[in-house]
């Protein structure tokens, strides 16, 4: 067995818990380790019950273990809810002056060694490392860390940070803990970065000039990466005054020709549908970023969901060809972004990408390099491009669907778009013929959209029996049918990125093939399954739904799966 | 040279007859003129209503959007490329209405365009209920006790809020609007003209005959444009008479000036450099 290790950090918010899981994560990912960092949070911002869980692997790790090894509970409250998570060879530090009673856990006074080293805000740099040492890792790790950290910073602060590590170090110093092991010494395995910045950079990537947001968690940090690049490339981010204002500002930055995104969730989405409806009908290509979390209304603001998949693929008045695309992973959130762009600018459509609370704040290794796309084909046309330009229809009837897209300003060819259906040169026409062949020259797009879409990635797809799901549910799925497949179940995995319009054909073919399939997903109806039916005739046997707003373990899968499984046998 | 002619448009027209639009549109065809823009070069943004209609019967090139979100939209052109003449068309319940909080970030944010509101005091389009605009009492068929509400000031609001071009015109007095519409569109900034509108299928208060005794042209008569309280205060006056003209007119830095280096190259017009993207992409 490798390395698989899990830390978990609590305390109220405002204590640094994301400090010291950045700063675990960042030892981890310098010496060549995989990390998966999840952040559980409270709305507020100071008190309550937060924490971190840090997965340390020397293999790609791609969802939370239920199993905690090490737990740092810098509050008593995060002792009483977490001790029982332990493994039967972990540990727990509490930060206490007191002696506590049980052998699992040790009194380290955490916050106090803090205040003798300068301050009690260096309480995550005891904190850290004193798990550090526990887990065997050299000192000089955790220092090399904080001296980029702290390089250039006031006077004091990177010298009581290195006496802050040291006391945490010294204060665990004899404990043998058990799931401590050799540090490799390898390079980097990826970059180390969060789903919502990884949506930021395939974004840059794809020569997004114009985002507009209104704050939503858990979207704004997808915004708050662009802004980073404000001053370095093409590219302005806006604050607008509403969701409903984004939108019609990415519509009109789209129109004016610049590649334009918005993010939010899916309380900003409901108020953008109406724009998501322009866009159809104006065929003004757009990408929209929606990060689920639990509704309805407020919900539960900063946790986890994929039950706005309906939601999204139904959003706003009448029918309307668009795409909808779920990353499963840092990857393929990186690539899926540039897809969005490049697709939505193809087919003159919005492009909607589905991501999640868990997808956007977790911290992950992105593992493929990030590229920038050499050429990008624009698909917009000049005077050059036409007969006679006085003569230019924006909505021309053509075969494809696709009529030639020329921006407005830019020569002799009047640009002329309207919400209201039109005629082939963009006047409102409310004639039965135009209204027709309108509809139907949107529509006829969707035979060439489909062709764009991609089957499912999968594990195993000649199993017995398949778990299925989307979006990133699937680095839960993956494992999970890991862990049945080496108690000999016959089992693979389906994971949808392209969900509309549906992948059809594959989708048939693979489900096709098996005894019988599971969904997996974090909703309450088995929102994607119930598509496949629609689309594919193919019923799922059982559904696997987890909708409390926490992401999947997959040992909770892989128990529910056999469960069943056993019910059919026995 | 440009003619007022080169901005007739075949598609037909839809207003009633005898419409205040009309006298607008004249209006607007004459500065867009004067301005020496060829309708290629001209380009509108409107919202839902009849003043969201306005670009149908106007050669120039345009995007008709949603009631109430032309301001969004039309930021959205100007940030892409602040180039581009943006003129936006809307009524008073779209931009007063529907699209309030668009008007206040509008004249926060400033970005250059020309704000065009039709202000008729009664919705046309989905005919004849009170509008923001409509007096306390005005009655209609779905008001039949009268509007309980006050009327919005807007052209107090805009001052209020600092915005930099602020005017109030009377759709029958056609070359008053035209001079507003040309000097608007010379501002950098935003730009708002109110222009009292007659609507002569669901207000018959507010008639072309009530308004006639009412306008004067306050630039006829010497007001400062540079006087914020003055400006004000005309605006705020009750009684019997409605001040038209421009109130005040001051710089105020716009959108593309806020933002580094936008003002002398708009995105929309930079070229793609895959180099520079995959620099930031390796730093991050």
């Amino acid at each position: 067995m490798g390395i698989d290790v899990t830390v978990k950090v609590g305390g109220e918010a405002g204590q640094g818990i994301q400090t010291v899981g950045d700063l675990l994560a960042r030892v981890c990912h310098g010496c060549g380790l995989y990390v998966l960092a999840v952040n559980d949070f409270e709305s507020r911002i100071r008190g309550g019950h937060s924490f971190l869980q840090l997965r340390i692997s020397d293999r790609p790790v791609a969802a939370p273990d239920h199993r905690v090894h090490l737990l740092v509970a810098l509050s008593p409250r995060t002792l009483d809810m977490h001790l029982s998570e332990l493994a039967e060879n972990g540990l727990a530090i509490f930060d206490t002056q007191e002696q506590t009673p049980g052998d699992n856990v040790v009194s380290i006074a955490v916050t106090e060694m803090a205040r003798k080293a300068g301050g009690a805000i260096m309480a995550n740099t005891v904190a850290a490392g004193a798990c550090l040492s526990l887990l065997g890792a050299p000192d000089s790790l955790l220092e090399n860390v904080l001296k980029t950290q702290f390089q250039g910073k006031k006077s004091g602060v990177l010298e009581n940070n290195l006496k802050a590590a040291q006391s945490g170090m010294q204060a665990v110093t004899g404990i043998d803990f058990a799931p401590a092991f050799a540090w490799p010494e390898k390079k980097p395995a990826g970059k180390l970065l969060s789903g919502a910045k990884i949506l930021a950079l395939g974004a840059l990537a794809a020569d997004c000039r114009f985002a507009a947001f209104y704050p939503m968690s858990p979207a704004t940090d997808i915004m708050a990466g662009l802004t980073g690049f404000e001053d370095r490339a093409p590219l302005v981010v806006e604050q607008a005054e509403d969701e409903i204002a984004a939108v019609n500002m990415v519509i009109g930055a789209s129109f004016a020709g610049v590649r334009a995104m918005t993010a939010t969730s899916g309380g900003g989405f409901a108020l953008m549908t109406e724009g998501l409806g322009l866009a159809g009908i104006t065929e003004t290509p757009i990408v929209i970023v929606n990060s689920q979390r639990p509704g309805p209304a407020t919900g539960l603001p900063t946790r986890t969901a994929q039950a706005d998949l309906r939601f999204v693929l139904h959003a706003a008045q009448d029918e309307f060809p668009r795409f909808v695309l779920a990353p499963t992973s840092l990857d393929d959130g990186f690539e899926t972004m540039g897809r969005a762009f490049a697709l939505a600018d193809k087919y003159q459509v919005p492009a909607i990408v589905l991501t999640d609370q868990y997808f956007n704040d977790s911290v992950n290794i992105a593992q493929k390099s990030l590229t920038a796309t050499e050429s990008l084909k624009r698909h917009i046309v000049t005077d050059a491009d036409m007969d006679d330009p006085k003569a230019y229809r924006r909505y021309e009837i053509t075969d494809s669907g696709i009529s030639p897209r020329a921006l407005p300003c830019a020569g002799q060819a009047l640009v002329m778009v309207s919400g209201n259906e039109h005629q082939q040169d963009g006047h409102i026409s409310e004639t039965i013929p135009d209204r027709i062949g309108q509809v139907d020259k949107r529509f006829r797009k969707l035979t060439a959209m489909e062709g764009e879409m991609r089957p499912p990635r999968t594990d195993y797809p000649d199993s017995r029996v398949l778990l299925v799901g989307w979006g990133s549910a699937a680095g839960a799925i993956r494992e999970s049918v890991d862990m049945l497949r080496s108690e000999g179940m016959d089992a693979g995995g389906v994971y949808f990125t392209d969900i509309w319009p549906f992948p059809q054909q594959a989708a048939e073919e693979i489900l096709g093939r098996c005894e019988r399939f599971y969904m997996v997903e974090q909703n309450v109806s088995a929102q994607l399954g119930g598509l496949i039916r629609e689309k594919t005739g193919l019923k799922f046997y059982q559904a696997i739904l987890k909708y409390d707003g926490r992401p999947f373990f997959p040992f909770e899968i892989a128990r529910r799966v056999k469960a069943a499984e056993e019910a059919i046998d026995g | 040279m440009v003619d007022v002619s080169d901005f007739h448009c075949d598609y037909e027209n839809k207003w009633c007859p005898g419409c205040g639009n009309f006298p607008i549109l004249d209006a607007l065809k004459q500065a867009l003129a004067d301005q020496g823009l060829a309708p290629e070069d001209v380009l509108m943004i409107s919202g839902i209503g009849q003043a969201g209609k306005t670009p149908h019967f106007l050669r120039c090139n345009f995007f008709h959007g949603l009631h109430g979100r032309a301001l969004p939209l039309a930021t959205g052109v100007s940030v892409a490329n602040g180039e581009l003449p943006i003129l936006v068309s809307m009524g008073d319940g779209d931009c007063y209405g529907e699209g309030g909080n668009h008007f206040l970030a509008a004249i926060r944010r400033n970005p250059d365009m020309t704000l065009l509101i039709h202000d008729n005091r009664v919705y046309g389009l989905t005919k004849g209920q009170a509008s923001p605009t409509s007096e306390r009492g005005f009655v209609t068929k779905i008001q039949p006790m009268g509007v309980r509400s006050d009327p919005l000031n807007p052209v107090a609001l805009a001052l209020s809020q600092g915005a930099g071009f602020v005017a109030r015109a009377y759709c029958g007095h056609k070359e008053q609007l035209a001079g507003l519409i040309s000097q608007a569109m010379d501002y950098k900034g935003v730009s708002v003209i109110d222009i009292m509108q007659v609507c002569v299928s669901f207000n018959t208060v507010n008639t072309y005959d009530w308004y006639k005794k009412r306008v004067y042209d306050i630039n006829a008569q010497g007001h400062d444009t540079e006087d914020w309280n003055a400006a004000m205060e005309l605006v705020m006056a009750g009684g019997d008479r409605m001040a038209t003209g421009l109130f005040y007119k001051k710089d105020r830095p716009c959108f593309a000036d806020r933002v580094p280096g936008l003002a002398e190259s708009p995105l929309a017009a930079r070229s793609y450099d895959p180099a520079r993207v995959q620099v930031l992409l390796d730093q991050a």
